[in-house]
C-alpha cells in the first residue's frame, strides 16, 4: 500500500501544475492572485494591503483552469509571501500599528519568507511579479530569478502597478531582456487577457 | 562619529568554504555590525539560503536583516555566442546601517547611516568599472 502511494504521489506531482506568485512584498501579488482566482473561480483566495507582509503564510487555491479558444491550463495557484532581505518592525509603525502588533507581524513575516523559499522546490511554474515603480534591480528579484533559472523552473515576469503614473514597465524589460516580461494592472484588470494567453502558451 | 568597520573577503579564501561556511561567514559579520565586501559572488542556491539564514538569525530588536548589492560584468561564453553577467564584487552589510544612493549596473554608491539620530554618515563605496 506505501508503494501504491508513494508512485500514486510521485506521478501525481508530475501531472499536476502548480504556478508559483513570487515578488518582493507589497508588488501585488495578492492582488493578480485574487484577480485570476476570481475570473476563474468566481471568488478570491487571501486579503491584500498597502501595509507590507500583508500575506504571511501560503495562499493555496486548487483547480483553477484558464482558457483561451479551444486551449486549457490547469493548475494550483500557490500565493506566496513578499521575499525580503529584511523585516524591521518599524517599519509597519508608519501604517498606524501598534508596537506589539508590529513585532508580531514582523515574526510572521521571517517564517513566511522561509516558506515561501521553501516552496521554490515544489512549484513548476512561477508568476514573479514586480512592482513597475520601483527599481527592478533588487537582490530579491535577482535572487528568485537565478534560482528559477537553476532550476529550470519557467516563468513569467508581470511588471505590475501599470495604472500608476510612475510605473516604467520598459525598464523591467530593458533589465531582464531574455526574459518574458508582460505589463500588467492586477488591481484595475488592465492588459490581463495578454497575461493569461502567456501562461497557457508557457506553462501548457 | 562611531566606527565602521568592512572586511573584504578575497576568491581565494572562499574557494574551498562550503555553502552554509559562506553563508555563516557574512552572517556572523554582519550581525557584528560590519560590512561584508567579497571578491565575486554567491549561487543562487547561496543567496536564497542567505536569505533564508537571515530571516532565522533576525532578532527584532537588534538585527533586522542584511542589505545585498552586487557589481556585475558582462562575459562572453566559450563559443562567444552569448553574453551573461557575472558578479565581481557582492557586499554585504547589516539592513538598518546600509542606503543605496544610486544603483546601476555599472555603479554603486552608498552611504552608512552610523547614527540615525544624528544623521551622521560615511561615504561608503563610491565605485566604477
Amino acid at each position: 500500500m506505501a508503494w501504491f502511494d508513494f508512485i500514486k504521489r510521485f506521478f501525481g506531482k508530475k501531472n499536476k501544475m502548480s504556478i508559483g506568485l513570487y515578488g518582493n512584498p507589497n508588488s501585488g501579488k495578492t492582488t493578480l492572485a485574487n484577480k485570476i482566482s476570481k475570473d476563474w473561480m468566481g471568488k478570491e483566495i487571501g486579503s491584500s494591503s498597502n501595509i507590507p507582509h500583508e500575506t504571511r503564510t501560503v495562499l493555496k487555491e486548487e483547480k483553477v483552469t484558464i482558457k483561451e479558444g479551444n486551449k486549457e491550463l490547469d493548475f494550483d495557484i500557490i500565493d506566496t509571501p513578499g521575499i525580503a532581505t529584511k523585516v524591521d518592525y518599524q517599519n509597519f509603525l508608519e501604517y498606524g500599528l501598534d508596537e506589539d502588533e508590529a513585532k508580531n507581524r514582523a515574526k510572521e513575516a521571517t517564517k513566511g519568507i522561509i516558506e515561501a523559499i521553501k516552496w521554490l522546490d515544489d512549484v513548476t511554474g512561477v508568476l514573479l511579479v514586480i512592482d513597475s515603480t520601483t527599481d527592478p534591480l533588487m537582490d530579491t528579484n535577482i535572487t528568485i530569478i537565478g534560482n528559477l533559472e537553476a532550476r529550470k523552473i519557467p516563468f513569467i515576469i508581470a511588471a505590475n502597478k501599470i495604472d500608476d503614473e510612475k510605473s516604467n514597465p520598459n525598464r523591467i524589460v530593458s533589465v531582464f531582456p531574455q526574459h518574458t516580461v508582460i505589463p500588467i494592472s492586477a488591481l484595475k484588470g488592465k492588459n490581463i487577457e495578454n497575461l493569461y494567453k502567456e501562461m497557457i502558451k508557457k506553462f501548457k | 562619529m562611531e566606527e565602521l568597520k568592512m572586511d573584504f573577503i578575497s576568491s581565494d579564501a572562499l574557494e574551498n568554504a562550503t555553502s552554509m561556511e559562506k553563508i555563516y561567514m557574512i552572517i556572523e559579520r554582519v550581525k557584528k555590525g560590519n560590512i561584508v565586501v567579497m571578491d565575486g559572488g554567491l549561487t543562487p542556491a547561496e543567496r536564497a539560503e542567505l536569505i533564508e539564514t537571515t530571516m532565522r538569525e533576525i532578532d527584532i530588536d537588534n538585527f533586522v536583516g542584511v542589505d545585498v548589492h552586487t557589481l556585475e560584468k558582462d562575459s562572453t561564453s566559450f563559443f562567444g555566442f552569448s553574453k551573461k553577467k557575472t558578479v565581481v564584487i557582492t557586499i554585504v552589510g547589516p539592513a538598518n546601517l546600509m542606503k543605496t544612493v544610486k544603483k546601476q549596473s555599472n555603479f554603486l554608491s552608498m552611504v552608512a547611516n552610523l547614527n540615525k539620530s544624528s544623521n551622521d554618515k560615511i561615504n561608503l563605496m563610491d565605485k566604477i568599472k
